[in-house]
């Protein structure tokens, strides 16, 4: 597998918030983290409320639903966000 | 009759503009204010004097979860809706406690935000107490 094909941009499967959230977390700079943060979850949010009508076993729900775990990560652990169920 | 004023308090400011524009078309609601965080949402709060406050769980500073208690105290007849992506029994039971009076999934449609909405603020209305946790996830 050449490194061309492995490129996460070549494996787009959610188009409307996988890149926001590659972008967020590739993004080395701390000034910048939190807009990209932002944006993956803007994105996220507005799939989810298009995908709200969808049955409950669309698989592109349970990537959201993992995508959003892994913006907690970052918010509690780079952006110091106080944890709620501390 | 007039407007429930309502506070939109999240970090993201896309949701905020969403919410904004889901009540903004609501003739019964108004948006009075926005917050980006819960110690905000305390300042602003006893400003601005909502009826209604739509509240974030995870953002910077201070939690939904953490601030819900101070915004009762300070606003005791507010009505508090946690708009959260957190989902399951846990949020619901710390939503409990913590004083607020519905959890609704920010994976449901927006209706759905303001039919919870209404139906707390008739409750007021009707002098029926809400201390039970209405759940809309």
């Amino acid at each position: 597998m050449t490194e061309e094909e492995t490129a996460p941009s070549q494996n787009i499967k959610y188009p409307h918030w996988q890149r926001q959230l590659e972008a967020a977390l590739l993004e080395g700079d701390p000034q910048t983290l939190r807009q990209r943060v932002d944006a993956a979850e803007a994105a996220l949010f507005l799939r989810s409320q298009a995908l709200a009508v969808t049955a409950p076993e669309n698989p592109e729900l349970q990537a959201i639903s993992d995508a959003i775990r892994i913006l907690r990560t970052i918010q509690t652990e780079k952006l110091g966000y106080p944890p709620w169920n501390k | 009759m007039d407007k429930k004023r309502v506070l939109i308090v999240d970090d993201n400011s896309a949701v905020r503009s969403m919410v904004r524009q889901v009540f903004e078309l609501e003739p019964d609601f108004e948006v009075s204010g926005e917050a980006e965080n819960g110690q905000e949402a305390i300042e602003k709060a006893e400003n601005l004097k909502p009826h209604l406050i739509i509240l974030d769980l995870s953002m910077p500073v201070m939690t939904g979860l953490d601030a819900a208690p101070h915004l009762r105290t300070a606003l005791p007849d507010v009505r508090i809706i946690l708009f959260t992506v957190e989902e399951g029994n846990e949020v619901e039971r710390l939503a409990r406690v913590g004083g607020i009076h519905a959890v609704v999934s920010k994976t449901q449609p927006t209706a759905t935000l303001v039919s919870q909405a209404q139906a707390l603020l008739a409750s007021q209305d009707d002098g029926y107490g809400s201390d039970q946790l209405r759940n809309a996830s």
